[in-house]
């Protein structure tokens, strides 16, 4: 049993005062993250500002064995940094770039920096950090770890496993281990790896060695707008079958343009066009146009009505706002949102959206897509008033009926946002019962407790030697 | 299938684990044949050495077991929609094979490993081999999208899939990758594919002799503006033996369409004095390899890598043998051909007392792996992930330099 007061004090001792919060007031704000729909109390939140104070944290709770779940900005789309009654170790104020070297094009950094603020620091040298997912501006290299994040140009230059050379990480149990080389190869089993996307079970990384990509000679932007969300789906397996990789190809259809165009965020898309694509093309400036005229071409035989290519810097950025931000804006459409990250062969685009439409005329529901369709990595958006039973009923029935179709088609359940809570119910659609064995003993060489990220990733009647997630066992 | 009823009536495979006869390999033609397999080996306590199709067998540590599981008959493509470029195959199918059937729709699957095609998709994922692409299309860590494998615990698992983007669950696909073995069979690989380019070129420029001028042109080399596929530097008798030199040379593969192979092949061409050299040097370059021979690579950072080439070349001059180095990725591969079963002792002198470089071996005689090569999974992680996956050690136990219990 823990006494959660002498916890707070110890804690205290180690960051200071104001870097605990105790009172179930203060503690309100961190029942959510990105995915409302989900609330989860933590008991108490620890906010450690170095490295050391982070090492002295971990190993306190472990001191006491109790569990927590580990917090970068709390932007993530899956639940999956909720702390149900247990510690939230926030990471946010672990916001040091510990060194750029412009060299090796690498950078190391603390948990907290937030990804864009890397990318900032990186732009005098020509270089930047290359994944980029739509909460840049807020979500942390830590998260991006945790849930080894993607966003739109990971379709030309990959997810964050690829971006990441070495990390050091303390383990649940207070151990300091280092994963990975920044110095070159390494022999063995690939641990990195395995704890890039471990959703914070693994343990918590102190610091990161990530690669910096320089910047692309040249960059054109495209916008082709279509009267179906079939004809684009059409454009954009045709594209991605003739062998061009763009460096990113993404879809947003009517209702999420109409969203976008009606917030803050408006972006110039057409209004009256049933989906549109946003197709990056870079690299050498040699050879380009060649590419942009054939994309161009592959489009206006799919249907486009127009093809336009951003005039300037500032054009593009303003195109980008307007899909990055496309989440905020459905805030204009309904209080409550779900969204889901399933990934479908790319050349099943046109009928798997054709069926989720189906779903959603069938169950009366609204669905906006806005998504990374040239990685076929689908985000149907469900919006929905948490406030009406029936409707929520209906969206909990279409959900499972469109990861259902999406499993089908040859997918998985989830491209970028990972498991956490969220889609914990779907992972046996995808994995049978002796791999999710597998991946609990995975787990149990990192965190033989099962004290990190309690109940989350894999099922817990998949484990097969546990029985319930752990729980804080707390002193009245 | 011919086994594993029959190894298992055989006495002398089932119970004299001492037996110093190699019956022929088991020969899986199925995931449930190597599930019986593994079975049978956790029966009997019987260590299994998978050896794909048999084509290096001498690469990686010495194992000494009875059984050996070849995965020659567990082929053949299990999924191609091209407009998908992806690709599932079961693990004993040859790159040969995958090249063919990618060809006929103008795509590749671009891990082109040391060691030719003829290997099997399963071992270039299982030993992570990689080769001179993958600065700039990445090694199997980049390209496998999912794996089904036959865990030492003799479960079915699978991670990952058949889609180019996945997050679901934690990675046993990263894990398996060069895991050379030891934590399940693979029975199956899925991987991404990329267009073969419409245009390419392959270009050769000499290198400077003088170790100044060499840091300053590697640095040129790697500001060009080029997007090459390749850029591998070759020492002089290597160049000789792929006939597209005389002297120490870089060659670069340049791929695009028509406009930015030209634009690239200026830019190249301002370095220096550039020859044409035949693409087909890229598959000489990996097929070249005496087949007695240690084979050493050495991975350094951008900074040290003109050193690192330096160093090599010593190496390579002590023990008759040639080396390349890949410019993107900062790394140096010694070939040391064997005289009586072992490398030149001026070569051995050096590699006793080599500094701090991060080197690995791929080929190496038996002997010396304990003395050159420590293991480095032996850190508390890695024998627990081991022990996770394959309980018994039934799994080419030792191929790491783990210590056996």
């Amino acid at each position: 049993m823990t006494d959660a007061a002498d916890l707070a004090d110890r804690l205290a001792e180690v960051v200071g005062p104001r870097g605990v919060l105790r009172r179930p007031g203060e503690l309100f704000v961190y029942r959510n993250d990105g995915l409302p729909g989900y609330s989860k109390q933590p008991r108490l939140a620890v906010f450690p500002r170095t490295r050391d104070e982070l090492v002295a944290v971990v190993r306190v709770l472990a001191d006491q064995g109790v569990p927590f779940v580990p917090r970068g900005a709390g932007t993530g789309l899956s639940g999956g940094a909720l702390a149900d009654d247990v510690v939230l170790v926030g990471l946010n104020r672990l916001t040091r770039i510990l060194s750029i070297d412009p060299v090796e094009r690498v950078a190391v950094v603390e948990p907290g920096v937030v990804n864009v603020a890397l990318t900032r620091a990186a732009t005098p040298y020509g270089l930047h950090y290359a994944p980029d997912p739509s909460s840049q501006a807020a979500c942390t290299i830590g998260g991006n770890v945790a849930e080894n994040a993607g966003g739109p140009h990971c379709l030309k230059y990959g997810v964050t496993l690829n971006h990441v050379r070495a990390l050091t990480a303390i383990l649940p149990d207070g151990e300091i281990v280092r994963l990975g080389s920044a110095d070159g190869e390494v022999e063995g089993y690939d641990l990195l790896g395995a704890f890039i996307g471990s959703e914070g079970c693994f343990g918590i990384a102190l610091d990161v060695t990530v690669r910096l990509s320089p910047n692309p000679q040249a960059i054109r932007t495209l916008l082709a707008d279509f009267t179906s969300v079939d004809a684009a789906a059409r454009a954009t397996s045709e594209i991605i079958a003739s062998g061009i990789v763009p460096a990113a190809l993404e879809m947003m259809d009517g209702a999420t343009i109409r969203a976008v165009e009606a917030s803050i965020y408006a972006a110039g898309y057409p209004v009256d066009a049933e989906a549109i694509l946003l197709i990056e093309l870079d690299g050498l400036e040699a050879g380009l146009e060649a590419d942009v005229a054939r994309v161009d071409g592959m489009c206006l035989a799919a249907g486009a009505r127009t093809v336009r290519v951003a005039r300037d810097d500032a054009e593009r950025a303003r195109l980008w706002q307007g899909r990055k931000k496309a989440f905020g804006a459905m805030g204009r459409i309904s209080s409550h949102l779900v969204v889901q990250d399933a990934v479908i062969p790319r050349t099943r685009l046109p009928d798997v959206l054709a069926v989720i439409r189906e779903i959603a005329d069938r169950q009366r529901i609204t669905v906006c897509n806005v998504f990374h369709a040239g990685d076929g990595n689908l985000h149907p958006n469900i919006g929905y008033d948490a406030n009406d039973p029936d409707e929520q009923a209906r969206v909990h029935a279409a959900m499972r009926e469109i990861m259902a179709a999406c499993v089908a088609a040859g997918g998985t359940i989830s491209g970028e946002h990972g498991i956490g809570l969220d889609k914990l119910d779907y992972m046996s659609l995808i994995f049978s019962e002796d791999s999710l064995a597998a991946m609990c003993r995975l787990r149990d060489v990192f965190d033989p407790h099962h004290r990190a990220n309690p109940g989350k990733v894999v099922p817990v009647h998949s484990c097969r030697e546990w029985h319930g997630a752990p729980k804080a066992a707390w002193t009245a | 299938m011919t086994v594993p009823a029959s190894a298992a009536a055989s006495p002398a495979v089932a119970q004299d684990a001492s037996a110093s006869t190699t019956p022929s390999p088991l020969r899986p033609s199925s995931a449930a044949d190597v599930r019986e397999i593994v079975a049978d080996a956790i029966a009997h306590k019987a260590p299994l050495r998978i050896v794909g199709r048999g084509t290096w067998l001498d690469a990686g540590r010495p194992v000494e077991v009875i059984r050996q599981v070849s995965l020659e008959g567990l082929t053949g493509i299990v999924d191609y929609t091209p407009g998908d470029l992806t690709l599932t195959a079961r693990a004993g199918t040859t790159l040969d094979e995958i090249a063919h059937a990618t060809a006929a729709h103008r795509q590749w699957l671009a891990l082109a490993p040391w060691g030719g095609d003829d290997g099997s998709l399963g071992a270039t994922a299982a030993t992570a081999t990689a080769g001179p692409m993958s600065g700039a299309l990445g090694t199997p860590r980049d390209i496998v999208i999912g794996i089904e494998a036959v865990a030492g615990s003799g479960e079915l698992v699978r991670g990952g899939g058949r889609v180019v983007k996945n997050v679901a669950g934690f990675d046993l696909t990263r894990l398996m990758i060069g895991a050379w073995g030891t934590l399940g069979i693979l029975t199956e690989v899925s991987v991404r594919l990329r267009a073969l380019p419409e245009q390419e070129a392959t270009l050769a420029l000499r290198l400077p002799n003088a170790p100044a001028s060499l840091a300053e042109f590697v640095t040129r080399l790697r500001s060009a503006p080029i997007a090459p596929l390749g850029m591998e530097m070759l020492s002089s008798g290597l160049a000789a033996r792929l006939a597209v030199g005389q002297e120490h040379i870089v060659i670069v593969r340049l791929a695009g369409n028509a406009d930015a192979v030209a634009a690239q092949r200026a830019a190249f061409g301002a370095l220096g004095d550039v020859l044409d050299v035949r693409d087909s040097a890229w598959t000489d370059l990996r097929t070249t390899e005496p087949a007695e021979a240690t084979v050493v690579r050495f991975s350094s950072t951008v900074a040290r890598f003109p050193e690192v080439w330096l160093a090599a070349h010593r190496l390579a001059a002590a023990g008759d043998g040639h080396v390349h180095a890949s410019v993107l990725r900062s790394s140096a591969r010694v070939v040391l051909p064997h005289h009586d079963g072992s490398p030149t002792e001026g070569a051995l002198e050096l590699l006793r007392s080599a500094g701090r470089d991060t080197r690995i071996f791929e080929r190496l005689p038996a002997a010396l792996w304990p003395t050159l090569a420590p293991s480095r999974a032996v850190d508390r992680l890695s024998r627990g992930v081991r022990a996770a996956f394959d309980p018994h050690r039934l799994l080419n136990p030792g191929i790491l330099g783990e210590t056996l219990a």
